[in-house]
């Protein structure tokens, strides 16, 4: 039992060592690409197979999240005739915390699942050892376009998700329960302000790098066989999607501080 | 530094070799696939590895460019020990070898003529396109594949891709080239055909080769000597003739293709029936 434990632990911590080389890697060779223009078109490819295609799905999720959140708590806020202050709470939550979130975890679903299952069959067909056997460093060539990618279209694909939030929930609470329009804008372009949504969108430079360099790694590490492939999706997809949660929860104290450090009067308003 | 140049002129008195491999000994967890394996392999010749499925021939010859790295033992190049080398000094030295792996390995998002390219555009400035073009019509026609440029790796039997695998192999004219078994999968006109382009590429810049291979005919045509791998040593090594006049008996098995008598005696004993073999009418009411 004990022996159990105490192996899977140095596994883990052997796992965590492996997983922080790779880490560190990636973000090197993703640097050097930037300033690298033979790298550009690798990047271009990836951009438009991770941004195009994730559009539909970010924007449907968005314009859901911003209907769901206007209809539960448009009976709270009408019950003490607050009902224009909807505008400030759907549109807040929208641009700071759901949109972005909801989009990255699409995005780890999407993405980040044909990442690992890419990366994961080229590994068990050793054609990750080719590049490598061809002097090539299979981080330059595979990883870090995939990175850039993610990481450079992940805010846009934020912007498509708020935009689509904010959409979403002026059409239930003005359309469907018949808010008073000016009333609902004015107070949401009093209670948003640009931090919130600059907030929003740099979040999304975190997310898409975090789901690439974890989807690469577990295809980069993937066991032999369609079910090693298989598993390791599920397996990038799961630590993806705590990353975020944990990634967004840092961002949002690191952002706060640095408000508070900026703006020091607003708080006391 | 000045002491990789020493023992790299010390190498080459040595008779020339341009491979050394040291004590090397590779386990995975606790399989013990190499064991203190020692082999210097002679630059412009021809090595055959021969040896049983599953003896850890790949994963020898996978050593040579440090694809894996050793349990323990030593690896070198030209006199320059490189098992220990960092990742970006290992590509430079990696662009003087050519692989040709075991499933062909070729890129399946790329087609046939890209990944011909493949190695060319990683190492040298292209500045024309027609000369790219021109390299990959003749790798491919050495390899009896030309016009298929433009098809993905997807649509190819399996034979055609170890062909086009071999053609990106030799794309940068390599000073070494490691085929894992070049001619499995291939009919026996094809194979031969592969037996004198190894021929063939040797007259010409006169590339080390280093063959790992299950097909004797092959091995007797092309080899300037052979090594059987067994059980994880060498058992054997030496030019054909010593080969074939080898006493110990699993070499001799090997050559012959003939399988061993204490594993025949166990195959008769079992039968020809087994127990739990079941027939059609079984299933019968
Ligand atoms: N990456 C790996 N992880 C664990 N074990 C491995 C790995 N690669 C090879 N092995 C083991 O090493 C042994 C030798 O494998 P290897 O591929 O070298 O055989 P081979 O001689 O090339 O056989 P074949 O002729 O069938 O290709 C096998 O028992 C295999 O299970
Ligand atoms: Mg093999």
């Amino acid at each position: 039992m004990i022996e159990t434990i105490g192996a899977k632990s140095i596994e883990m911590s052997f796992d965590l060592g492996r997983f922080g080389r790779f880490l560190w890697k990636s973000l090197l060779a993703s640097l050097r690409s930037c300033i690298n223009p033979r790298t550009y078109p690798l990047v271009w490819d990836q951009m438009h197979i991770i941004g195009v295609r994730s559009v539909p799905v970010v924007m449907i999720t968005g314009a859901f999240v911003g209907m769901i959140l206007a209809v539960e708590a448009y009976d709270q806020l009408a019950g003490m005739g607050l009902e224009e202050h909807l505008g400030v709470l759907i549109n807040i939550s929208v641009v700071k915390e759901l949109g972005p979130v909801l989009a990255a975890v699409m995005l780890a679903g999407r993405v980040g699942g044909a990442l690992t299952a890419e990366l994961g069959t080229m590994n068990v067909t050793e054609q990750i050892d080719a590049v490598k056997s061809m002097g090539t460093d299979p981080i330059r060539y595979l990883v870090a376009p995939r990175v850039l990618g993610c990481v450079l279209l992940t805010p846009f694909l934020i912007i498509y998700a708020d935009l689509m939030g904010v959409v979403g929930g002026a059409f239930v609470s003005l359309e469907e329960f018949g808010i008073n329009s000016s009333g609902y804008w004015s107070f949401s372009a009093s209670g948003v302000e640009f931090w919130d949504v600059s907030i929003g969108v740099i979040k999304g430079f975190f997310f898409g790098g975090a789901i690439a360099i974890i989807s690469c790694y577990k295809g980069f590490t993937c066991r032999e066989g369609a079910e090693g492939v298989g598993r390791a999706c599920t397996e990038a997809f799961v630590a993806s999607f705590i990353s975020i949660l944990a990634l967004n929860f840092a961002l949002a104290i690191i952002s706060k501080a640095i408000y508070n450090t900026l703006w020091p009067i607003k708080i006391m308003l | 530094m000045i002491e990789n140049n020493k023992s790299k002129q010390d190498s080459e008195k040595e008779g020339g070799e341009i491979i050394v491999v040291k004590n090397l000994s590779k386990k995975f967890g606790s399989n013990v696939v190499l064991d203190n394996i020692s082999l210097g392999i002679e630059k412009g010749k021809t090595t055959v590895i021969i040896g049983p499925s599953g003896c850890g021939k790949t994963v020898l010859i996978k050593h040579l460019i440090v694809l894996l790295r050793p349990s323990s033992g030593e690896v070198y190049y030209k006199g320059v020990r490189i098992d220990n080398l960092p990742d970006d000094k290992l590509n430079k030295v990696r662009t003087n070898f050519g692989f040709l792996f075991q499933g062909g390995a070729l890129f399946d998002s790329l087609s046939v003529a890209e990944n011909i390219k493949f190695p060319v555009k990683q190492h040298y400035k292209v500045t024309e396109r027609s000369g790219l073009d021109e390299l990959v019509k003749t790798k491919l026609s050495l390899v009896g594949l030309e016009g298929y440029q433009d098809y993905y790796p997807a649509k190819l039997s399996g034979g055609q891709k170890k062909r086009v695998a071999l053609a990106r192999a030799i794309a940068l004219n390599p000073e070494v080239i490691l085929y894992d078994e070049p001619t499995t999968g291939l009919d026996p006109i094809r194979s031969d055909v592969i037996n004198e382009l190894i021929l063939k590429l040797r007259q010409g810049l006169g590339p080390t080769s280093i063959i790992v291979t299950h097909d004797m005919t092959s091995a007797y045509k092309i080899a300037d000597r052979i090594i059987m791998l067994y059980e994880g040593k060498i058992i054997a090594d030496g030019d054909a003739s010593h080969i074939r006049n080898h006493p110990h008996p699993v070499v001799q098995q090997f050559i012959n293709g003939r399988i061993g008598e204490d594993d025949l005696a166990v195959l008769r004993a079992s039968g020809t029936i087994f127990q739990t073999q079941y027939l059609p009418r079984d299933f019968e009411k």
